[in-house]
């Protein structure tokens, strides 16, 4: 079999050099910890809004009180969201995989799931549901993408050959995915839940801004906004990172064990096999059944859950709103208005994120020590909610397009980062010890085997990043610019406008879709030529 | 409408079910009544806990839920979606829902005889009018936009004079300098400035021709024919609640502190400087919540210079004429 047990390069080596990274790691975390507390105690960062270290631990000490009940409702809502999207993901991405047809018609849907801004559809949640619920499904929903699409580069990217040894011994479609797809998608599934778990933290916390309960980090935020306190702000920050960083820790030590014995030893010589294409009609009637599915699925949940008309906009409800009622054309020109402000946004900051990603994810194959010491400060900038660091950052970069762009970077690389980096750490040994036999230097492997055999991923990173990168063009709008779809969208809830508020969260998800299409088109074109295969 | 809503009350009903070990040896015949406030619990509420605390809602024959709010929830959305009885408005909000889209809500009442919605600066690049305003930054919280548009505008100040950023109910920005005033509860945010060291100088929009109410007691036209009952219990019991609170707003808000208020993240001294300055907003010689004739309509003609057209039907004073 194509698997290995033991590690490739001598173990010798490997023990020094991971010792060495170690240590670095360590005093490179603590070089950064020195420099924030020099800048956070002389207030040189604007004008002390950057609190200390020390500051901040001397304030969450005092309020150690608050802080249990606040942190197990937030654990309640964020691992129960965690269990169930993971559940449904895992289970719908193998579906996806072992299903071509199912893969197409659930396109849409997947898409429009992703899509979906947190910002929009968390008072939604918060009317149609009561107590923890709005919590688990905004956690939920903020899991299922990512592990789904995991799970289906997992299973696609399985060795051929493994497949053709088990069918060849008679194996039927449930012994392949048994034996073979389900283990080798494991690193990939694993590395889906390591994104997860800080989505799944924030999805509650985010929830919890709109739910009125009593208890949570995002409550408990909440009620420390008006109070001028950096220092509490940031505990507050830093309590919901520890839980994603123990959350991450623990997937990726499991990932770690499990893909140091299932990676290739050598390279699949067969090209990947071809999606069987049906008729060009029927195609066509996939694609539009994929396209209809999402809006069949917004009607059903509506009319099952029963929300009353007013508030819950249907599909036809919304075309109306847009352009029938009297107040049609004032809705198209404020919507219009609102999208020349964030579309051109939304493009520069999703190529800078991805840029970021990239160089980062290539930084952490040549200088690991560097790239791992940076991890905390990129798990925070994905667990931290923004809001608690909205006067920070418009005190830092002001109210323009810079800060628009730094919000939007920041919720777009880390995704994009770690599928990168998995892509990267997955490539054959056998290919990486022929360039290093002849003598290759890091950089001269990454462009010989590392950047091309990574493509997939590469697509695969695109593609998670243009939804996020809207999202954070939208958050940074509403919080800070006061511009475009974020601000509309803001305002819009404020005016009890349930139509412009679906309008925005439809148009999003329709702008989301569209770029997701473009990629897909250029990602078949490049890969076809390489005799690659997508993933997912 | 009329099926849908009932079965959220039934699904509400099942909701409270859930917490019954809890409750059931208090209320055996009580009646359920939903209460959703329209922030995080603050002494704005101080009356609402103290009913509760006192048994002023059992003694009414109430059995009181009471839902928090925060800056995401919609309260009015609460009452439409069946998940509350009544909640806490802003007047424009509400009435603009009602003559846009027809929304089927009625003001019975006025927490806030005059809004506590101010200008907040610092003492030391004070803005103490809204001529001030001119060629400044002024953080606002885009929900509340158009009462600032109206407040200049009545005040004859031109729009695009005033630089108008989002608030994210965050006053470091101001502390800091990096705007020069923001729109916040007047009650509030000046205790904070003060924490930080800081002297604050405010003017309500009220004292500037924004002349409306705030925390509007709001129901629906349903839910005022079905429990017209409960409705005045509840209005009967909070008003006690109130006047209580406010005979010395010193004294009740450290009773709160480890339940109400617990985990709020605020001190009770700045809970003790709310419930204070908010006491000559709240009081009337005809009771709290009492709306009279000329407030209601210093309200319509306020809300005309934002063009929301409001109407004196809009208002309904006859619950309170029962309490």
């Amino acid at each position: 079999m194509a698997t290995e047990t033991a590690p490739g390069a001598p173990s010798g080596k490997l023990k020094g050099k991971s010792g060495f990274r170690h240590s670095s790691a360590i005093r490179n975390a603590a070089i950064l910890l020195v420099a924030w507390e020099i800048l956070g105690r002389f207030k040189l960062v604007a004008g002390g809004a950057l609190p200390a270290p020390t500051e901040v631990l001397v304030r969450f000490w005092s309020d150690r009180g608050d802080y249990p009940a606040h942190i197990l409702a937030t654990f309640q809502g964020a691992s129960l969201g965690f269990l169930i999207g993971n559940g449904i993901a895992i289970l719908a991405g193998i579906l996806f995989a072992i299903s071509p047809l199912a893969a197409r018609l659930g396109r849409g849907l997947n898409v429009a799931m992703f899509a979906l801004p947190p910002i929009a559809i968390s008072p939604i949640l918060v009317l149609t549901f009561a107590g923890m619920t709005p919590r688990v499904v905004l956690a939920a929903l903020g899991c299922y993408f990512v592990t789904m699409s995991a799970t289906v580069t997992g299973i696609s990217q399985t060795d051929r050959r493994m497949l053709d040894v088990v069918r060849a011994y008679g194996g039927g479609r449930f012994a392949l995915l048994r034996l073979v797809e389900i283990r080798a998608a494991l690193p990939a599934i694993l590395a889906g839940l390591r994104v997860a778990a800080p989505a799944a933290v924030l999805g509650s916390i985010l929830a919890e801004f709109g739910g009125g309960g009593r208890f949570g980090l995002g409550v408990y935020l909440i009620g420390s906004l008006g109070r001028a306190d950096p220092a509490r702000l940031w505990g507050i920050g830093l309590a919901a990172t520890a839980m994603a960083l123990i959350a991450y820790g623990i997937f990726s030590v499991i990932e770690a064990r499990i893909t140091r014995s299932t990676r290739a030893v050598t390279v699949a010589a067969t090209p990947p096999g071809r999606r069987a294409e049906g008729s060009r009609l029927s195609s066509i009637a996939i694609t539009l059944a994929s396209i209809a599915l999402p809006f069949i699925v917004w009607w059903l949940l509506l009319k099952i859950l029963g929300t009353p008309a007013m508030i819950a906009k249907t599909p036809a409800g919304v075309f109306d709103y847009l352009f029938i009622a009297a107040s049609a054309s004032s809705a198209q020109s404020r919507l219009l208005a609102a999208l020349g402000q964030t579309l051109p946004m939304t493009l520069i900051g999703m190529a800078a994120g991805l840029a970021f990603a990239f160089a980062l994810a290539l930084a952490s194959v040549v200088r690991p020590g560097i790239v791992r010491s940076f991890m905390p400060v990129a798990l925070v900038t994905q667990t931290m909610p923004l809001v608690a660091l909205t006067p920070l950052l418009v005190l830092l970069l002001g109210r323009g397009p810079s800060v628009i762009l730094w919000i939007t970077i920041s919720v777009t690389f880390f995704p994009a980062f770690v599928t990168l980096a998995q892509g990267l750490g997955m490539v054959s040994r056998g290919a990486l010890d022929v360039v290093r036999a002849y003598g290759a230097s890091p950089w001269a492997q990454l462009r010989l085997v590392s950047i091309p055999a990574s493509l997939p991923y590469l697509f695969a990173a695109m593609r998670l990043a243009v939804p996020r990168a809207l999202l954070g063009v939208m958050i940074a709008e509403w919080l800070a610019t006061g511009t475009g779809l974020g601000n509309l969208l803001n305002q819009s809830r404020g005016y009890l406008d349930y139509g412009m508020i679906w309008t925005v969260a439809v148009v999003s998800v329709l702008i989301s879709v569209l770029f997701y299409q473009i990629v897909i088109l250029v990602e078949r074109h490049v890969l076809q030529k390489h005799g690659m295969q997508p993933a997912a | 409408m009329h099926l849908t809503l009932n079965r959220r009350h039934f699904m509400g009903v099942m909701g409270a079910a859930a917490t019954m070990p809890m409750m059931s040896r208090l209320a055996s015949a009580a009646m359920p009544f939903t209460f959703q406030a329209s922030w995080i619990n603050d002494a704005e509420f101080a009356g609402y806990f103290l009913a509760a605390d006192k048994g002023f809602y059992k003694e009414a024959g109430l059995d009181l839920s009471y839902l928090s709010g925060g800056p995401d929830v919609i309260p009015e959305s609460a009452i439409i979606a069946g998940k509350a009885d009544l909640t806490l408005t802003t007047p424009d909000t509400t009435i603009k829902a009602i003559v846009e889209q027809g929304a089927p809500f009625k003001i019975i009442g006025a927490q806030y005889q005059k809004n506590p919605i101010g200008i907040v600066s610092l003492a030391k690049n004070p803005i103490r009018e809204p001529k001030d305003l001119i060629g400044k930054t002024l953080a606002v919280p885009p929900v509340n936009v158009i009462s600032v548009e109206a407040m200049l505008k009545i005040s004859g100040v031109d729009r695009s004079q005033v630089n108008i950023v989002p608030y994210a109910y965050d006053p470091t920005p101001l502390i800091k300098g990096e705007i020069d005033a923001s729109l916040d509860f007047t009650t509030n945010v000046p205790f904070t400035i003060k924490q930080a060291g800081e002297q604050a100088t405010s003017f309500l929009l009220y004292d500037f021709g924004f002349t409306i109410f705030n925390d509007t007691v709001v129901v629906t036209e349903e839910t005022l024919k079905a429990k017209r009952k409960e409705i005045v219990a509840f209005l009967k019991a909070s008003r006690m609640g109130w006047e209580e609170n406010l005979k010395d707003p010193a004294i009740y808000p450290k009773t709160f502190a480890d339940s109400w208020f617990k985990g709020t993240g605020r001190s009770i001294d700045n809970e003790v400087y709310f419930n204070t300055a908010q006491k000559p907003l709240i009081e009337n010689a005809k009771g709290v919540y009492a709306m009279s004739e000329e407030a209601i309509a210093a309200n319509i003609e306020a809300l005309a210079a934002v063009g929301i057209a409001a109407k004196r039907e809009h208002f309904d004073t006859t619950v309170l004429e029962e309490v």
